[in-house]
């Protein structure tokens, strides 16, 4: 299949434009070339001509199909490229839509898979339907489905039983503007700044009295981070401009934006981790982020854009409500590390004061300027040490759920990672010499997370070494456990549910009539033959009712026994979920 | 558990030596540059070679892994201890490597990569040829048995 026609004069003019600029620049900083010259005029018509060609050659030797069982791509005007991807290693299918894009009706495509560092399959551009259908495609060959076997009837219907998971609230949307701050802001304005000295220090009155200079800097400071502020609300509104994440059977789908759109597929057994992070202001008022991790994205790449199923802030409740529905999973009870751990972030906060105070008592000594400068006043932070290390201490903690491990570190930035056992890849215990004076361990559940790169892995820091070594070998028993659950569920349906039960032959036969496989019924099986939950102990069995009666509304599992599950099912022969 | 190989020693020990070597020498020449006494360079370098040759001894010591039914379980480091678990269903691809110092002691090393972010690449060094080799077949093997069809 060939690219959208109207895409030859769109690159053309997104090419010439950008080369436009930089020979604009190039003029501009005095290369001899005079902007109105008709020389300079021919060489820009030039360029543009030369574009003109080079696109159409690119759309006519750029062409992608869809096979049974792989995506092909054949591009390239000079040296050519044809790339092959099995619908099996896609990570994510994204399409981006900027304003101009939108007026012309394109779309680019990206779609993503777990290796190399860029980008897999850039598709620039195609249609607004043909990238919609790209996107249903791939997603229904991925299920082992043929195009022709769905129907127009059928596509309406899946379009109709996408479920609503999220909307970002317009408060939720101030909110999150109100929050940002662009980093880059000030950075860019001391560049500026230094760049432009020269002009402005006749202006700034160098030999005035120190106290101008002072307030003169302390104005520009203040000018630079309530600009940094008013770019960083800005564009977090833009960015998360009509936030939607929506379900189908078996994928999650985003969308936002204000000028330019994004929307995409993540499916959910590529979700390798998600966090939910707070901060004590947040936590106060009830509210925290959400990020959903999948190995598409390489380091960098989505840098500026981050996880592309983020919710940037929403109400704790909401939150968790939406970590529950992408994956059904318990309240957690988070296991604290040993108590005498406090003792040690005790003795590094006060280890930290004291050199601290020390680097200014040596400044001031320094400086001559002893019985000015109250250098000592800083020791007075020795009485908050205890709390802070008792807070550190408070929310730290691991806990191991049915299908998912939780950690939780921070008190300032609070991250709570959940990774699902059959995602973790390996499992790491590291002891540094301090660690091992005090007997405790770090256990990191590494995954192909694209935000584990940044060294944010799911973590149970300074825990007790006998429950590291604990920990480390349940994790691996775990994973085991859960690959093999899945492998069944795959290859042998709902056979080996009946090995242990007495499954109905109804139930069965109503699984037949549905003719395509239910990934939250092998979901449901898995969790009920998971190991027992460690999270659940004895004293938290409210929480674990609550969690209950939470699911039970919503139909989707119930934590009873086997015998109850298919009793339930039994009595209402034919129920779908 | 499985050590590594003694000779591996020599490498690590090489290496550690080299490296005195080339701190002394970049001190000598800042020390003839600025005209200070050369014996602090020096110092400085037998420093170095001598930690670093204790690391290297420390750290064969240290040193275990086992290759398991379904797990590779490595045991390592110094000053932090780190047991890494890499279960065979998330290998990706395995190499094994000679470098040049390994090659002039006979050795070789197996590198498994996973498509984790952090322990991506797992390195047991100090084997012989013979074993890296039979390591990376055997690893091959159990990694196609295990069938490692959702890897990522």
């Amino acid at each position: 299949m060939k690219l959208a026609p109207a895409s030859i004069p769109y690159r053309a003019f997104q090419k010439a434009t950008s080369l436009g600029i930089t020979l604009v620049f190039v003029a501009s900083i005095g290369a001899g070339i005079r902007l109105g010259s008709p020389e300079f005029l021919l060489l820009v018509a030039g360029i543009l001509v030369a574009a003109v060609f080079y696109e159409i050659a690119y759309y006519k030797r750029f062409e992608y199909e869809l096979t049974d069982d792989t995506f092909d791509l054949r591009s390239g005007v000079f040296s050519r490229r044809e790339r092959e991807i099995p619908y099996g290693r896609i990570q994510n299918v994204d399409i981006s839509r900027n304003v101009l894009q939108r007026l012309v009706g394109l779309s680019a495509v990206n779609i993503e898979t777990a290796g190399g560092g860029s980008t897999e399959a850039v598709i620039q551009y195609v249609s607004e339907f043909e990238g919609k259908r790209l996107q249903q495609d791939i997603r229904r060959y991925k299920r082992g489905e043929s195009a022709e076997s769905a129907s127009v009837a059928e596509q309406s219907e899946r379009r109709t039983d996408e479920e609503l998971l999220f909307e970002i609230a317009p408060s939720e949307l101030a909110l999150s503007g109100i929050l940002s701050f662009d980093p880059r802001v000030p950075g860019l304005i001391l560049a500026v700044f230094t760049g432009s000295i020269p002009f402005v220090s006749p202006i700034v009155p160098v030999d005035g009295p120190p106290l101008v200079l002072v307030v003169v800097f302390a104005i520009l400071l203040a000018g630079g981070v309530v600009l940094a502020w008013v770019v960083g609300a800005i564009s977090a509104v833009i960015n998360y401009w009509g936030f939607r994440l929506t379900r189908s059977d078996d994928e999650l789908r985003y969308e936002r934006g204000l000028l330019q759109r994004y929307s995409g597929t993540i499916p959910f057994d590529k979700i390798q981790a998600m966090t939910i992070t707070d901060n004590p202001l947040k936590r106060r008022a009830g509210y925290a982020t959400l990020a959903v991790e999948t190995a598409g994205y390489a380091p960098g790449q989505a840098s500026g854009r981050g996880s592309e199923a983020a919710v940037p802030i929403a109400s704790r409740e909401r939150v968790e409500g939406l970590a529950n529905e992408i994956a059904p999973s318990d309240q957690p009870t988070f296991k604290q590390p040993p108590k005498r751990i406090r003792r040690r972030y005790l003795a590094r906060y006060l280890i930290a004061l004291g050199v601290i105070t020390a680097v200014l008592y040596g400044l001031v000594v320094w400086l001559e300027a002893t019985g000015t400068i109250p250098w000592y006043l800083l020791v007075v932070a020795v009485v908050l040490t205890p709390i802070a290390a008792h807070y550190k201490w408070v929310h730290r903690g691991y806990c191991l759920g049915e299908n998912h491990l939780f950690t939780r570190n921070g008190f300032w930035s609070r991250e709570t990672k959940l990774v699902a056992y059959y995602r973790i890849q390996t499992v790491i215990d590291t002891r540094t010499i301090f660690q091992r004076r005090w007997s405790v361990a770090t256990v990191i559940a590494d995954t192909a997370g694209s935000l584990s790169l940044l060294g944010t892995d799911a973590a149970a820091v300074d825990i007790d070494q006998q429950d590291a070594e604990r920990l480390r070998e349940e994790l691996s028993e775990r994973l085991r456990a859960a690959l093999a659950d899945r492998r069944r569920a795959r290859s042998g349906g709902f056979e080996w549910l009946g090995e242990d039960g007495d499954q109905s032959p109804t139930a069965e036969s109503a699984d037949d009539q549905i003719g395509r496989p239910q990934p939250d019924d092998t979901d449901q099986n898995r969790l009920e033959n998971e190991p027992a939950d460690e999270c659940a102990d004895s004293e938290h069995t409210d929480s674990e009712h609550e969690v209950d009666d939470h699911q039970a509304v919503d139909g989707k599992t119930d934590h009873e026994s086997d015998d109850q599950h298919n009793t339930d099912r039994d009595n209402s022969p034919g129920s779908t979920d | 558990m499985n050590s590594l190989h003694p000779r591996i020693r020599i490498v690590w020990i090489l290496r550690a030596i080299i490296l005195g070597i080339v701190v002394g020498s970049i001190g000598l020449g800042l020390a003839t540059v600025l005209e200070a006494s050369p014996l602090v360079a020096v110092a400085v370098a037998v420093l170095v070679a001598v930690v670093g040759v204790s690391h290297a001894i420390l750290r064969y010591r240290n040193w275990r892994y086992v290759v398991g039914e379904d797990a590779i379980y490595l045991e390592r480091g110094v000053l932090t201890e780190i047991r890494t678990e890499v279960p065979l269903v998330r290998i990706q691809h395995v190499d094994s490597r000679r470098s040049a110092f390994e090659r002039l002691v006979g050795l070789a090393s197996t590198v498994v990569y996973t498509a984790g972010s952090r322990g991506a690449d797992v390195t047991i060094p100090g084997l012989t040829p013979e074993n890296a080799d039979g390591l990376r077949k055997r690893l091959k093997q159990l990694v196609i048995d295990t069938d490692g069809e959702d890897a990522v």
